[in-house]
């Protein structure tokens, strides 16, 4: 399968501090896929550097197969839509659209006109007086008009309203089905992601806790509960993600490659949302005890 | 690329046409009136002596105007403070704004490498920079052109109009123009993609730029050709303040013009005895007060074997100076250009 992201051993440190460490992961291509975790995961800092945005100080990144920006036909292959969406304030929407047929050679001119069509955007308008969500549709339009294979979002919907958000997603699907094209995209807010992605990366601190297609996710995890009891002592085959407990009754998220059969249990479905906060919370406990051990050795 | 380049420059090029435009309607509405006194003056075509007292009473009727001596230094003080306007408005903006607005995500993510993108706003802005500056200039020199040929008749230097080699003129004629504009233009686009953000960008390029004006011609010009060297007798006519001798009988003579050497740049002068060496005390047999405030002073320090030193660079030098000073800002130029292209592409952290 070829990677849209791979990356090997990558880091990036400022000055003291590393935004991101170690980081080595493969990102299918030809997949809308999700890239969550918590805030200073390193996901930004991983698309930065993906898009060609920042260097980084260790290790080796390929996106499609190609150094980032390498030349203009890698450029080409790409698009990048930053967080926040930049545009030119003092440009007009319709700059923006010559901006991307002058600076792009597949720059399809039909297809921006009919998004700036559909989003009802005013051409005559300067960039700068948009609002949030128009902004976002104008710089994806741009990212998407000119026919990438890849196209990365960096948090997308962060800033935008409900709204705002459920639309630019609708039409971020319709427009990854029209175009064919693989997608990149980060958020911390995991109930977006849910609705368009089917492929999810789970990132905390710089390490992948779990990667799959979202299918494959659901069907094997599982929210399992019945009496109470150690969860050391479950069958092999099956790994505790998380696990709460009353005095009488055990909770558990697993995961399992079968089918969990135990009649003292009952077995139900778990979304995509309890899975990547029982890995997220599993790993965040993970660094807590390491962080204890360091920090009172005995 | 250029299409954008047009796009986002297109205000600060309408701007530098206004300037442009205004100037030119300054200097044309008040340049033909000069250029009419001149024909009147009986300048041209006059022989000998009287040459110089025709040339004396041009420039004492234009200085008797006030306008031609306000225009005259607005004129220059345009042209030396072009380059800086165009660095810290022009140059610090270009990649720091981008940078700073994170525009730069937009801009370097189109199928253009950074390379190019930065190549062809470089020549644009700097290109642009260079026009607008030496416009100027020769605009500015075509405006002036009677004075300077009042003071070849031998004018006396004054307010109006100096040396070739003062440096007012020759940091606004010629080629430096081109250099200076270059050089500052550059010089914003590096401090910017330092220090990442527009306004301290400005104000180091400002700092930096002003500095090397004043260095430039203190310190670095005087040296592009090694002096040359006369020693002449003393003639009060040539000093100015005359000498100073007042009391404790110290001496300095400072020269202003150098005989037989028209337009030369005076780089030192002072006073010095019959065995070459610089003396600064006058001597005992001119101390006296009646001696040293009658217009025989030079006689007697002549007496006493005192003759004056002057280095100085022969105004035939001029266009070598110029050249070379526009090289070495053309250069500097090019070097923070490379330098911008090297970090554009390597480290944008």
């Amino acid at each position: 399968m070829n990677a849209a992201i791979a990356t090997e051993g990558l880091g990036k440190r400022y000055r003291r501090l590393w935004a991101l460490a170690d980081c080595t992961l493969a990102i299918p291509a030809g997949h809308v896929v999700g890239l969550v975790g918590p805030n200073g995961a390193g996901k930004t800092t991983l698309l930065r550097i993906a898009a060609g945005m920042l260097t980084p100080t260790t290790g080796a990144i390929q996106v499609l197969g190609g150094r980032p920006v390498a030349g203009p036909e890698q450029l080409a292959r790409v698009g990048f839509l930053a967080q926040d969406a930049p545009v030119y304030a003092r440009l007009t929407v319709a700059d923006h659209l010559k901006l991307g047929a002058h600076l792009n050679p597949a720059w399809d001119a039909g297809l921006a006109r009919r998004r700036i069509g559909r989003l009802d955007l005013d051409l005559d308008q300067k960039a700068g007086t948009l609002s949030g969500g128009q902004r976002s549709q104008l710089a994806l339009t741009l990212a998407v008009a000119k026919r990438p294979e890849l196209l990365i979002l960096d948090e997308p919907v962060a800033s935008l309203d409900p709204l705002a958000r459920r639309e630019f997603l609708q039409d971020l699907m319709e427009t990854v089905a029209e175009q064919q094209v693989s997608v990149v995209m980060s958020s911390h807010l995991v109930g977006d992601l849910e609705r368009v992605c089917d492929y999810l990366v789970v990132l905390v601190a710089s390490r992948v806790q779990i990667a799959g297609p979202v299918e494959d996710l659901l069907a094997t995890h599982h929210l399992v509960s019945g009496p109470r009891r150690d969860p050391r002592s479950l069958p092999g085959g099956i790994t505790v993600i998380s696990a709460s407990h009353t005095d009488v009754q055990s909770t558990l998220l697993v995961r399992t490659s079968g089918p969990v059969f135990d009649p003292a249990w009952t077995v139900s479905e778990v979304g995509v949302e309890d899975i990547v906060l029982a890995y997220m919370s599993q790993a965040a406990g993970r660094r807590r005890r390491d962080h204890q051990l360091e920090e009172v050795p005995k | 690329m250029i299409w954008l380049t047009g796009r986002q420059f297109r205000v600060q090029a309408l701007t530098a046409a206004g300037v442009l435009a205004a100037f030119a309607i300054l200097l044309a509405l008040t340049g033909p009136h000069m250029a009419s006194l001149y024909a009147a003056s009986g300048l041209i075509g006059c022989h000998g002596g009287s040459c110089q007292n025709l040339a004396g009473s041009f420039e004492a009727e234009l200085q008797s105007t006030a306008i031609y001596p306000a225009l005259y230094l607005i004129g220059v003080v345009s042209i030396l403070l072009a380059p800086a306007v165009i660095g810290l408005f022009w140059g610090a903006p270009l990649i720091a704004r981008e940078l700073e607005t994170g525009t730069d995500a937009l801009a370097w993510n189109q199928s253009v490498t950074r390379t190019r993108w930065l190549a062809v706003k470089l020549a644009v802005g700097g290109l642009t920079a260079m026009a607008v500056t030496e416009g100027l200039s020769l605009m500015q020199a075509w405006w002036a052109a009677p004075l300077g040929r009042a003071v070849t008749h031998g004018a006396p230097a004054g307010a109006l109009y100096q040396g070739r080699f003062t440096q007012l003129i020759f940091a606004s004629h010629g080629i430096t123009p081109l250099g200076y504009a270059a050089f500052a233009f550059a010089l914003g686009v590096t401090a910017g993609a330092l220090i990442r953000r527009t306004l301290p960008a400005m104000a180091v390029t400002l700092a930096i730029f002003a500095a090397l004006q004043i260095a430039m011609p203190l310190w670095i010009r005087p040296h592009f050709a090694p002096a040359d060297r006369a020693v002449i007798a003393v003639d009060l006519g040539n000093f100015a303040g005359g000498p100073t001798g007042a009391g404790g009988g110290s001496l300095t003579l400072v020269a202003t013009s150098l005989p037989g050497q028209f337009g030369a740049w005076i780089l030192s002068s002072g006073p010095v005895n019959a065995a070459g060496q610089p003396v600064s005390t006058t001597p005992a047999a001119c101390t006296a007060p009646s001696i040293e405030n009658s217009p025989d002073f030079d006689g007697c320090l002549t007496s006493q074997g005192i003759r004056e030193a002057i280095s100085y660079q022969p105004a035939s030098r001029y266009w070598p100076f110029q050249w070379t000073e526009t090289a070495i800002y053309l250069a500097l130029a090019l070097a923070l250009a490379g330098y911008c292209f090297r970090r554009l592409n390597r480290r944008l952290s």
